[in-house]
């Protein structure tokens, strides 16, 4: 292609342009490509195209209307060194002339791999292996050409070559061999769960194989007798040396025996002993690090030109050995850890199993989230052993339905359409498969990153609502085959003046969970900082709405279980057997209420609190010149409107709420002191449960530690409402004295518990 | 390293809309100074694809003795798909500032400019996302009524996640928007 003749650019414009080739003249243009197969004719457009393009001004734009952002994106200017990877700076080479022949000393065998273990690290975390263990000179030469066998996997494919047989290149070699092998083994688990690729992690090995055809147990091999190779150059190396070179060696075949054994699922204790050994080699690994030589020419930028890619060289991620040492150390606890979840008890244990340990800071590795996930729900089958519909009739059994004939198995076995126990085993089996992906999918949604469980629950709540719906018409199925009796009932939170009402137990179990579905939405939202300080008043306001709804809920349901408690009783039909799963399910409401009460009485001290501090003038709302209240509430609740149950409160009554128009600052601050009194004594009582009472089997050390946590945050939001209340006038007389005050609304990182915002109230200098 | 700080503007600032004509005369200055800021350049497509499409959308402040650039900010504004019935949504893509003048109220001149023209042209909402970590950045946007709808995961290339602020201009109803998957932008990070 040549340039029309008057095409002329301005001095400024020559580095924009693409198309500016000072390579060719007219005269001397290269021959064109020649075309030639069969279904194809050629069409020599230049002459049109030349025509065309004298018709455009110079400079002058054309947009293809198929041309989008992602492709503008993803489009590469050649020649700019940031983006074209061929380009070269004047007198740099391709490559780097690194020999990988060339003599190691055991010291600089350690530095490389330590080294490697910050990249296996970097690369843990989200970073791809272009930027982490693919710039190591030895892995590329190991990987390239893809070695067909276990004898090609060598950086130095000459076997005739005697420093093949170097022992520093034989422990070098198993080292990385091992390290391949478990990030294929790693990199495949994650592929196959539900994880998101560059945000969470990078799949991509640039048409590299790791490794994938070499027997895992060969590879096993070879790590065995490098450390007997290692045992056997004492003392013409240093013990030390020796020691830590073996370390190493052994976390390799550790991790790939652990990898192994999670795809047994069973028996977690077994299953945790190569993680134990990998936890207790990794303090003599750290002790012996200074040992190592650093070989930072062994790694280089320049490798990621081979890869297939068409990004230009990016940046090693460099890790520090000490930050490299707190995330393997914290991989290889949650590697054991996590196996405790194959030791099912109940339903609510297992749900509070996955809460608390995905609430962990930091959140556990994506390869650890992601065993998790296969734990979960590999093949479809629970844990390794049980049936969706196993877990699913147990947690309704815990929630709704102890010893109900709705559960009863028998009644799979009924053929005859006209017996009511046919009908609900048909209307049983409709509601489990309605329900079944919904349930699970909560599981699932906290096996993710803290970011994508909020936006994720955000969705699942419309569906619960959809759930609940479906559910309600079964349940009025099954109320007929049942011959249920409506009844009233009176709870303590709601005198009940209403109609006499149906248990409706399977739409109360959707409705449960769609309720705590939207208080994680709302307490997430705190967690992850979404929220200004003047927006804490209204959201501590909305969780503490959304957690009474829920108690008040809880109590229904407990008034059913209790009614239907009571007959069985009052009719003799009350086995021990059933008595204990009334018992634990009655337990169940119990802690779910109280966990609602502390909840709410918490949220209402901080948005009372938060309240004042507005009116105080002691939390400053932005001017926010383009935008209202209402819009803003708008924005806000939007997950939240399209629920119908319950309904999200109008703008009108939020404000009204947020205000407290017609209260007192020093009466509001007053009922913020009673109500951070009741969360008071709601955690004490929590903190002391039992695992069984708690439902947290398997877990209850971490909630345990969490309830502590709240604890904490009642007693700071306690000291917080004293020290306003100070100066805050009673009565009529005096005056408010904020200026006596100095108010700092914390990171969440930075208080007791990151859903529990408590502000820092101290007195001014 | 970021060059000393002005005390004081150099007189009134000029803020031009941008126009095509003026691509030679200011692309480069717009890429070098966006640039700066960015671990990997855009490609010169990317400036083009916002440029030619919605130059009206972008402002740039120039120094009054020279006209060179301080400032500039890129936005585009179109129909957001996956709403029903779908929201007018204008983004902000691009907000820089040359250092030394930074602290003068250069970025929120131009934001505030950039909002009147999409609000002009009838946006229902304007959307933007900022790294987690751009303090100044989430200040100003939240002092004009920007709020953070949410956080999003190792966003940038550089390993921090980012926020995703909203601003309504008007309200919509909540019936009709019911998609909350907000992420048409991303891959502008990736």
């Amino acid at each position: 292609m040549s340039h029309p003749h008057d095409f002329h650019v301005s001095k400024e414009f020559t580095g924009l342009s693409i198309n500016h080739h000072d390579h060719y003249s007219s005269q001397d243009e290269p021959p064109p490509p020649m075309i030639s197969s069969e279904g194809i004719v050629a069409i020599d457009i230049t002459r049109k195209f030349v025509e065309a393009a004298k018709t455009l001004e110079p400079g002058e734009l054309v947009k293809d209307g198929y041309f989008t952002l992602f492709e503008s994106v993803g489009a590469l200017e050649i020649m700019d060194p940031k983006m074209d990877s061929g380009c070269l700076a004047p007198g740099e080479s391709l490559d780097d002339d690194y020999d990988v022949t060339r003599p190691l000393l055991p010291g600089e065998v350690m530095g490389i791999i330590d080294q490697l273990l910050c990249l296996e690290m970097a690369w843990h975390l989200g970073y791809p292996l272009s930027q982490t263990l693919l710039t190591n000179v030895y892995i590329e030469a190991m990987l390239n050409p893809a070695p067909a066998n276990l004898k090609e996997a060598h950086f130095i494919r000459d076997t005739e070559n005697e420093a093949a047989q170097d022992p520093m290149f034989i422990i070098l070699r198993a080292y990385c061999l091992g390290l391949l092998k478990s990030c294929w083994y790693v990199n495949e688990r994650i592929k196959f769960e539900h994880y998101y690729e560059e945000e969470d992690f990078v799949t991509n090995t640039y048409h590299r194989s790791l490794l994938d055809n070499i027997d895992r147990d060969e590879i096993r091999d070879e790590i065995m007798s490098a450390r007997r190779l290692v045992h056997s150059l004492r003392p013409k190396i240093l013990d030390d040396m020796a020691d830590g070179l073996s370390f190493r060696l052994e976390l390799r075949a550790a991790f790939l025996r652990a990898i192994e054994l999670s795809e047994l699922r069973s028996s977690p204790e077994s299953l945790s002993l190569p993680w134990s050994q990998m936890k207790s080699v990794w303090e003599p690994i750290n002790k012996s690090r200074h040992f190592g030589t650093p070989v930072p020419e062994a790694f280089s930028t320049k490798l990621q030109r081979r890869l297939a890619s068409t990004m230009p060289p990016r940046p090693i991620v460099q890790l520090s050995f000490e930050e490299t040492y707190d995330h393997f150390k914290k991989l290889f606890v949650d590697g054991i850890n996590v196996l405790k979840v194959l030791n099912y008890t109940d339903s609510q244990s297992l749900l509070n199993f996955v809460l608390t340990f995905q609430a962990q800071k930091p959140q556990p590795l994506v390869y650890i989230r992601t065993l998790l996930q296969n734990f979960l729900f590999k093949d479809m089958v629970i844990l390794g052993h049980l049936s969706i519909r196993h877990v699913i009739d147990d947690d309704l059994s815990i929630i709704v339905l102890p010893c109900s004939r709705l559960l009863d198995p028998a009644n799979d076995d009924v053929e005859a359409p006209h017996d009511a126990r046919f009908a609900i085993a048909h209307q049983m089996e409709l509601f489990r498969q309605r329900t079944a992906q919904s349930y699970l999918d909560i599981f699932r949604a906290f096996c993710q990153n803290r970011c994508r469980v909020r936006r994720t629950l955000c969705h699942s709540i419309q569906d619960w609502e959809t759930v609940q719906l479906d559910a309600e018409e079964i349940d009025q199925l099954l109320q007929v085959q049942l011959d249920e009796k409506p009844i009233h009932y009176e709870t303590t939170l709601s005198n009940s003046t209403q109609e006499p009402t149906y248990s409706l137990p399977l739409s109360s179990w959707a409705y449960l969970y769609k309720l705590r579905l939207m208080e994680w939405i709302v307490q997430l939202g705190f967690e992850l900082e979404t929220y200004q300080p003047d927006e804490l008043a209204g959201m501590y306001w909305y969780l503490s709405f959304l957690s009474k709804t829920r108690a008040q809920h809880a109590e229904r349901i407990k008034a059913f279980t209790l009614s239907r408690h009571d007959n069985l009783r009052d009719n003799n039909q009350l086995t021990p057997t059933m008595e204990a799963q009334f018992a634990r399910s009655l337990a169940y409401i119990r802690v779910t209420i109280l966990d609602a009460a502390v909840t709410w009485e918490l949220a209402d001290a901080l948005y009372c609190l938060y309240t004042c501090l507005g009116r105080l003038g002691l939390i400053h709302p932005p001017p926010r010149p383009y935008s209202s209240d209402e819009l803003r509430y708008d924005i806000r609740m939007k997950p939240f409107a399209p629920i119908s149950l319950p309904k999200l409160p109008s703008y009108e009554s939020f404000r009204h709420a947020t205000d407290q128009r017609k209260s007192s600052t020093a009466a509001l601050l007053d009922y913020a002191q009673r109500a951070v009194g009741g969360a008071r004594k709601g955690y004490e009582v929590l903190s002391k449960l039992s695992e069984k009472e708690a439902f947290t089997v398997g877990a209850h050390e971490r909630w345990v530690k969490g309830t502590k946590s709240c604890l904490r945050s009642v007693i700071a939001a306690s000291i917080a409402i004293s020290s306003v209340r100070k100066v805050v006038k009673t009565g009529e007389d005096g005056r408010d004295e904020p200026e006596k005050l100095v108010v700092e609304v914390p990171r969440a990182e930075a208080c007791y518990h990151d859903w529990w915002i408590v502000p820092k109230v101290s007195e001014r200098e | 390293m970021e060059a000393a700080r002005v005390a004081e503007l150099p007189g009134e600032l000029k803020y031009i809309q941008y126009e095509h004509s003026l691509e030679a005369q200011y692309l480069p200055a717009i890429r070098a100074l966006i640039s700066k800021d960015l671990s990997e350049p855009y490609s010169i497509y990317v400036y083009r694809y916002f440029l030619y499409q919605w130059g009206h959308l972008c402002y740039m402040a120039l120094d009054p003795r020279d006209s060179s650039l301080i400032g500039v900010i890129i936005c585009k504004l179109e129909p957001h798909a996956s709403h029903s019935p779908p929201t007018l949504r204008g983004y902000i893509a691009m907000l820089a500032v040359s250092a030394p003048y930074r602290g003068h109220g250069v970025a929120t001149a131009l934001v505030k400019m950039a909002i009147d023209a999409m609000a002009h042209r009838n946006a229902d909402e304007i959307v933007l996302e900022t790294e987690e970590t751009n303090l100044p950045a989430m200040r100003l946007y939240e002092r004009l009524g920007f709020l953070r709808s949410k956080k999003l995961h190792r966003y940038y290339l550089n390993g921090n996640s980012a926020y995703r602020l909203v601003l309504l201009l008007r309200h919509i109803d909540p019936d009709a928007a019911a998609d909350l998957a907000l992420d048409d932008m991303e891959m502008m990070h990736r």
